[in-house]
């Protein structure tokens, strides 16, 4: 994905004719636009540990991977980040194994998170195409967990704390640029 | 969440807006200082959220478009040109993210839309736009006048004022910008949408909004 926006040789242009300060604000419209914003927030809230995974993310941008996409099906089920929201909720860990594919280019990477004992978490992943891979575990605060896939692309992590995590994937050949997840919560 | 208690109508009293707080962030960033922008990340993220989620993206998509919007900021870090900017181009960064990822999610359902069992609509899978706060939050009569009377406001009416709401006033232009009013008559149009809104309101009955 092309983050980059164009630059915008009329920024400073459109920031002069865009808002006059001495404007038709007054307090009434002050008011009621304050009042909005609470009724935005509480329509659609801002996802509890966004700025968690957002701000982890970012210590994890100087690995120079570049971020693959993940891919969320419109099953009934509504998405994995939904269940474990859910779950926390009412503070009881989701029983059923969670599944999230994620894509970069040609690479397939698709993770299955499921309970191991202690509450923990295990991941089984796959990678097609099914190179050798080395795939990282990333979280906040504690050593790296390396990995490698087997021949038909099949890694594990068999029992990781819950939290935020981040797995990064690199060929073994050092072929390709490394690649990551987005930060999610296990 | 964000400033917008203190920053409105008329209180700019401690002179430093969000736009202003990015633009130090950035600049601290590239100095070696990583605090400021931890700092922003809390304070804009609910900004970029309500930005990405305005497109009708998706709530799993979405958390990921605003991450990795982040993410793209610290990559370019050093080549922003214009640190003052920093607020806009967070915004529009977002909301391009925002627009491929709704683009993406059209062609996945279109591909999808080939089963027989699916019905040519799919409104199932329809992102939802427009989430209403809950029955708790609406308790306040003003609350459900000012909500239901957004609602009669034109899309881009509701989507600026939605945002410009979560900002501090001199920022608009940012937000405005961003959402791409038409330029020169940006800050007229919030001006209409408000005035619309206003309206709208005085018609609800006599209420006093201060």
């Amino acid at each position: 994905m092309d983050l980059t926006p164009e630059p915008n040789k009329d920024d400073e242009a459109v920031g002069d004719l865009s808002f006059d300060p001495k404007g038709v604000l007054d307090a009434g419209d002050g008011a009621v636009l304050t009042r909005l914003a609470h009724l935005v927030e509480a329509a659609d809230p801002v996802p509890d540990d966004l700025v968690e995974r957002s701000l982890f993310a970012i210590t994890l941008a100087g690995l120079e991977a570049e971020m693959m996409e993940a891919v969320y099906l419109d099953a009934p089920l509504a998405g994995v980040r939904g269940a474990a929201a859910a779950a926390r909720a009412d503070d009881t860990a989701p029983a059923e194994a969670k599944t999230i594919t994620f894509t970069h280019d040609s690479l397939t990477v698709m993770i299955s998170l499921s309970p191991a004992a202690g509450g923990k978490v295990r991941i089984d992943g796959w990678a097609a195409p099914a190179a050798g891979l080395s795939v990282e575990l990333h979280r906040p605060g504690v050593d790296v967990v390396t990995t490698a896939s087997d021949e038909d692309g099949r890694f594990a992590f068999e029992a990781v704390e819950r939290g935020r995590a981040s797995l990064v994937v690199r060929r073994i050949d050092g072929g390709g640029g490394a690649v990551s997840t987005p930060v999610i919560e296990l | 969440m964000t400033g917008s208690r203190e920053a409105l109508p008329d209180v700019d009293g401690s002179g430093l807006t969000l736009g202003d707080r990015a633009a130090i962030a950035l600049t601290e960033y590239r100095n070696g200082n990583h605090q400021a922008l931890g700092e922003l990340v809390r304070e804009a993220t609910p900004l970029l959220w309500h930005t990405v989620r305005a497109q009708g993206v998706e709530q799993d998509t979405a958390e990921d478009v605003v991450q990795s919007t982040w993410v793209a900021l610290v990559r370019h870090a050093d080549t922003i040109a214009e640190p003052k900017a920093v607020l806009k181009w967070l915004l529009v960064t977002a909301k391009r993210a925002a627009w491929e990822a709704v683009r993406k999610h059209r062609d996945d359902e279109k591909r999808r839309t080939e089963l027989p069992d699916d019905s040519p609509e799919h409104p199932t899978s329809l992102p939802a736009k427009d989430p209403l706060p809950d029955a708790q939050v609406l308790r306040d009569e003003r609350d459900r006048i000012l909500w239901t009377s957004l609602q009669k406001l034109p899309g881009r009416c509701q989507e600026l004022l939605r945002l410009v709401s979560l900002a501090d006033r001199p920022d608009y232009r940012y937000i405005s910008a961003a959402i791409g009013m038409p330029m020169g008559s940006i800050g007229s149009t919030r001006g209409r949408c408000l005035a619309k809104l206003r309206t709208i309101l005085d018609e609800q009955g006599d209420f006093s909004w201060t």
